[in-house]
């Protein structure tokens, strides 16, 4: 069972992952590659002379120029792409054969929900506080407190995530839209209390407000879709698999030795 | 649709249709991915990730 389920987890990752891949390397490697050159040429205090080799980070604690190519850079990130969609994939299923008893809805609908709070859990809540950064920005705090701040707002997001579900398992038998209702509430009050809380931690240097705009955007709306194509592809394979419900089948086995 | 499948009951299948074996294998190999995160943290491959970073929304420099 659970074995299956993981299969199909990273099977759907995988087919995810390529996409998110194709995404890399047509969209995500030439954009990042022109913003660190507008952040650059617009950076004067930075732009030295070894600058413009691979578009790197001078002013990023004392970092040195890039180690790697510009075409090693690009290659790596496009295989990067493909391995975060199979580690979204695999984590997916495992969290899905556990929770999915839980979870609200039926059939598809259960997957769609878990990426959602997946999303919400590994994405939204983090760049709450630490929005996506753009090439060339400057960050506060040091890298080790960052990582606390991310690994702690996700804990945050799976919390309000599971909150969410639970009123709305609560309160849908009696009202169902009482229950939608009360299922945004944690989600509201996360944007709103860290909206208001949140310190200012990305300054987005030189470029220009828009192009960061569009930038985050764009990554919100890719991590997204991966999560869409993640749960996609796994309701479709569980479907073809013709899964049951674990306990079904256990009891089947019971039943008919 | 069953009613009485829940998230108890999934970890008692999981416990019962997985070996001692299956179990120190999948934690093995936890670790040994939780080891290569952590090894990709070395500059080299860490840069080399770079504009996935940045389009992951997952950055650290």
């Amino acid at each position: 069972m659970l074995a299956d389920y993981l299969k199909r987890g990273v099977v759907a990752g995988a087919i995810a992952g390529i996409a998110y891949g194709a995404y890399v390397a047509l969209v995500a490697n030439p954009l990042v590659g022109y913003m660190e050159t507008r952040a650059e040429g617009g950076d004067h205090a930075h732009a030295g002379e070894h600058a413009h080799e691979a578009g790197e980070h001078a002013h990023a604690a004392g970092e040195g120029a890039h180690a790697v190519s510009e075409a090693t850079t690009a290659a790596v990130s496009i295989g990067s792409g493909v391995l975060w969609g199979i580690l979204l994939g695999g984590a997916f299923a495992l969290a899905f054969y556990f929770l999915e008893p839980a979870l609200p809805g039926r059939g598809r609908v259960k997957a769609y929900v878990l990426a959602a709070a997946g999303f919400l859990t590994v994405s939204v809540a983090p760049w709450l506080v630490l929005p996506p950064t753009t090439p060339g920005a400057e960050l506060a705090f040091d890298p080790t407190l960052r990582s606390a701040i991310y690994a702690g707002m996700m804990a945050v997001g799976a919390v309000v995530a599971a909150a969410s579900v639970y009123g709305y398992g609560r309160l849908s038998p009696e009202n169902r839209p009482l229950g939608v209702g009360v299922a945004a509430v944690p989600i509201v009050a996360l944007v709103a209390v860290a909206t208001v809380a949140a310190p200012t931690i990305v300054e987005t240097g030189a470029l220009s407000a828009e192009l960061v705009t569009a930038f985050r955007g764009l990554t919100v709306l890719s991590q997204a879709a991966l999560w869409a194509l993640v749960a996609a592809c796994f309701g479709w394979l569980q479907t073809r698999a013709g899964a049951q419900p674990a306990a079904e089948r256990h009891d089947d086995l019971l039943m008919s030795p | 649709m069953t009613t009485t499948d829940t998230v108890h009951d999934r970890i008692g299948t999981a416990r019962d249709d997985l070996t001692t074996g299956q179990l120190l294998a999948v934690f093995a190999f936890v670790a040994a991915a939780t080891f290569a995160l952590l090894f990709l943290q070395e500059p080299l491959a860490h840069d080399a990730m770079h504009n996935f970073r940045h389009a992951a929304g997952v950055i650290c420099h």
